[in-house]
């Protein structure tokens, strides 16, 4: 069910990284441009099941908070840890403000017409709330473990097992139904 | 679980372009939905070396000097005689260039029957940042400018 956390090695030679957040950091645009090509897929991918249909909105927005901070990041080998924490923040923030979420628990909330929908994981994501689907990207599609989770996402350790073990039994209640 | 994660947001190079553009200071961006298909669109602005000069006030001539793939290496002059050696990345709808002292950039996207084209460019200098909110009101019409003889260049081709 769960992989390792694809870490910055999966994306980037950390070697190749240092020299590129550096010139990106002197405002060199060909630099940001190589980090944006190794940063998008990474930020889509958190993005992408937690603001939904907003996620290109959300993974914009992510990616023009990272550069333009980029000059206050000290350690290059961080930046992919620094973009997730960023990516997740943005992702909730949007799908918050597009007023899509839905209350939980998820009790009363009705299933599409069609049943074939129901089991599309988009739907089923679509019926938990960001924070919930936060937690179940950070858990297990990122595979951290709770005490990272926690610190992302800047609430206490048990907040964080309540909102996964009610997300993933949320999850499992919508794709069966 | 992981298999049945398919959402990955994608990113469209318009909105790459936006992403540069509103990340880096002092430069302005402009964007606007062409009726003209993308590749009529895209082979007109990435002619660079012919449009560049017709795009923007301060290039006189644009000639690219080396190419390596989707790495071109270009020298622009400017009406006074000025010159300057361009770095530029061009691909498929998508063109990023850089000298010591300017920044620039063009984006385009299939959209409906017509093409999204974006333009962004402006200064490249150390506390421009501190300068944008002076530089702003002079810089920020350089986009839309630029972008509309472009776009004149397409309807003056018929489109």
């Amino acid at each position: 069910m769960r992989s390792p956390s694809p870490g910055p090695a999966d994306q980037a030679d950390q070697a190749d990284l240092a020299p590129l957040v550096r010139a990106a950091q002197r405002g060199d645009a060909l630099a940001v441009q190589e980090l944006l090509d190794l940063l998008t897929p990474y930020v889509g991918r958190l993005c992408g099941p937690i603001a939904l249909q907003d996620g290109p909105d959300a993974t914009q927005e992510a990616l023009i908070v990272i550069f333009r901070g980029i000059g206050g990041l000290r350690e290059p080998a961080a930046l992919f840890g620094w973009a997730r924490v960023i990516a997740v923040r943005e992702a909730v923030r949007i799908a918050r403000a597009a007023a899509r979420s839905v209350p939980d628990p998820l009790d009363g909330v009705p299933a599409r017409d069609d049943p074939q929908l129901a089991a599309d994981v988009r739907d089923v994501l679509g019926r938990l709330s960001p924070a919930h689907r936060a937690v179940l990207v950070l858990r297990d599609l990122e595979g951290l473990d709770e005490h990272s989770v926690s610190a992302l996402l800047g609430v206490p350790e048990p907040t964080v097992r309540t909102r996964l073990f009610r997300a993933r039994r949320n999850f499992r209640k919508a794709w069966e139904r | 679980m992981n298999d049945t994660w398919p959402i990955v947001a994608e990113l469209d190079a318009v909105r790459r372009l936006r992403v540069i553009a509103r990340s880096t200071p002092g430069t302005s961006f402009a964007e606007h939905l062409v009726d003209a298909p993308f590749d009529r669109v895209w082979g007109l602005a990435s002619d660079l070396e012919n449009q560049l000069p017709l795009m923007i006030g301060d290039i006189r001539s644009f000639n690219v000097t080396s190419a390596a793939g989707e790495r071109l290496e270009a020298r622009a002059r400017s009406p006074l005689g000025m010159r300057a050696r361009f770095d530029v990345v061009l691909r498929p709808g998508w063109c990023l260039m850089q000298s010591r002292f300017v920044v620039g950039g063009m984006a385009a996207v299939a959209e409906r029957d017509g093409t999204r084209l974006a333009f962004f460019g402006g200064l490249r200098l150390p506390g421009v940042r501190l300068a944008e909110p002076v530089l702003r009101p002079l810089l920020a019409p350089l986009g839309a400018r630029a972008l509309g003889r472009l776009t004149d260049q397409l309807e003056g081709h018929g489109g």
